[in-house]
């Protein structure tokens, strides 16, 4: 109930901030609408010249770039005003602070700044999966749409629990604050199937920095191409790296010993 | 002149030779679109034995030569510049008597380029051996003809986002618009696949843009892949729109410059 209050206090915060800049707002989404024209016109192309891509349809593209939208959301909405704010912090000891209030300092870390008006990308994202799931011809059973659920939220849980081992890694070195760029720039990969790159890729974006994991995996859950085996896999990755996330979240506040100090 | 920019230079090197961890860093987003591209692109030639034409190894080297391209004719002025006109740490600048666009913000660009340069010759050739392209149907002509276009399609670049960057002195908004010529540039240029293969109606404009100066062009060039009328029509095209960036660009800056009223000041 207590983190709910918080929650509903920080996100209304952000909506204020906001508000200051609506003007700005307004630019950001079109420019966002633009970024959606420009994707579709990709995938047309790609289409006009070929009708499987990696084995998936268009239908099942336009739902992975639904897919696809659903992890950038999380990271332009959360991950990366979260991480500026927190470099920031640790270069300036303001740090100090946050580490001060009676709250798990990781939940502060990950919602304090909330890029409000991304959330209506969530809308279009699930949008283009219901799309294209429809123009795929797929027949999906109440099961598989339960069992994307619980992959997405775990592939995004992966990511998340990647994204606080690289902060927690400026704790010991105060210098990083490159700490997200690899997973900034591998994030584009979620945008096609795994199965097109070469191995040493898809070794990377399933291991090393699991995009796949977030995207592909959760989309062949929903086209029910995943054994029972492999469902419970993912979903046991997405609780352990949360938890060995939170370890290393917790040993690395211990090492934090502020900028001033 | 020539003093100035040799002392430029060093001051620009000795500063991005600080912060070379970084760059190293910025490489890793330069390589990232290309490569999934090549994949996605050489994975339907492979299925189907060609695409209108396109064979896989086709791809491989074009994407391979677009990532040396891409380097030589990109340039990051909006990041470098659009602040100082924003904070107004400009002011320092436009008291000394030379141009701060052209001379120190320039030699910035190039000694950002030569170093990210550096960064990419060893991932370069890491990603030949993992491709493994063939290209040995470039002939030393094509490389010959695509470095003066790679030069000015470079300023080409630069002086129209230098012209981008400079309305920074009217609208705080200049990195949405900034975004929304790197939309354009997505789509024109040639970077996610061969101009060729897009939609007639965008080859068509594609050509009269600047874009393709950046990328499209010099690549094909190198790869020996245009007739010489193409070759021509590159070149003319490219030697206008430089007249046309240099006129843009003095015109924004010098009204730019005369709405200028430094922050705090």
């Amino acid at each position: 109930m207590h983190t709910f209050k918080l929650l509903s206090a920080f996100f209304k915060v952000n909506v204020q901030m906001a508000l200051a800049y609506r003007a700005d707002t307004i630019v950001n989404i079109l420019l966002n609408l633009m970024w959606l024209g420009w994707e579709l016109l990709s995938l047309n192309i790609i289409f006009s010249n070929t009708t499987t891509l990696g084995g998936w349809g268009l239908g099942e593209l336009i739902a992975l770039l639904g897919v696809f939208r659903l992890v950038n959301t999380m990271m332009i909405a959360l991950i990366w005003p979260n991480t500026e704010k927190f470099n920031q912090s640790i270069r300036d000891g303001s740090m100090d602070y946050t580490i001060l209030q009676p709250v798990n300092t990781m939940f502060l870390v990950t919602f304090s700044r909330i890029t409000v008006w991304r959330i209506w990308d969530l809308v279009l994202a699930i949008v283009l999966i219901v799309i294209g799931i429809n123009m795929s011809g797929d027949i999906v059973t109440p099961l598989q749409i339960l069992t994307f659920i619980l992959l997405a939220t775990s592939g995004m849980i992966v990511i998340y629990s990647l994204w606080i081992v690289l902060i927690a890694l400026t704790f010991w070195f105060t210098k990083f604050d490159n700490n997200v760029t690899i997973l900034h720039a591998l994030l584009d990969a979620g945008r096609y199937p795994a199965t097109v790159y070469p191995a040493w890729l898809q070794v990377i974006v399933t291991f090393i920095i699991p995009i796949a994991v977030a995207t592909t995996i959760p989309l062949q859950a929903l086209r029910g191409a995943l054994s029972l085996n492999q469902v419970v896999l993912y979903f046991f990755i997405g609780i352990i790296s949360f938890l060995v996330a939170s370890r290393v979240w917790k040993v690395g506040l211990k090492q934090y010993s502020s900028a001033s100090s | 002149m020539l003093k100035i920019f040799q002392r430029l230079w060093q001051v620009n090197w000795a500063e991005q030779w600080q912060y070379r961890a970084n760059l190293i860093m910025y490489l890793l987003y330069w390589l990232v679109s290309p490569i999934i591209y090549l994949a996605v692109w050489t994975s339907i030639a492979n299925a189907k034995g060609d695409v209108n034409g396109f064979t896989a190894n086709d791809f491989t080297t074009y994407y391979m030569t677009l990532l040396i391209v891409d380097q030589i004719t990109s340039n990051v002025v909006i990041h470098t510049f659009g602040y100082k006109i924003q904070d107004g740490s400009l002011s320092g600048e436009l008291i000394r008597p030379i141009h701060p666009m052209l001379t120190n913000a320039l030699v910035n660009n190039i000694a950002f380029k030569t170093l990210t340069i550096m960064g990419l010759i060893p991932a370069w050739i890491v990603l030949f051996f993992l491709f493994k392209p063939d290209f040995s149907h470039v002939a030393l002509t094509g490389i010959l003809l695509a470095i003066p276009a790679m030069i000015m399609g470079f300023f080409v670049g630069y002086l129209l986002s230098a012209t981008i960057t400079s309305l920074a002195f009217w609208t705080t908004r200049v990195y949405s618009i900034h975004e929304f010529y790197f939309a354009l540039a997505v789509l024109f240029s040639g970077q996610f696949v061969p101009l060729t293969l897009m939609p007639r109606i965008v080859q068509e404009i594609a050509q009269y843009l600047p874009f393709q100066l950046l990328m499209y062009y010099p690549i094909q060039l190198i790869l020996g892949k245009f007739s010489t009328d193409q070759i021509i029509q590159g070149y003319v095209m490219a030697g206008i729109w430089l007249v046309i960036a240099v006129v843009l660009f003095n015109r924004v800056w010098r009204n730019g410059v005369k709405r200028y009223s430094a922050v705090g000041a």
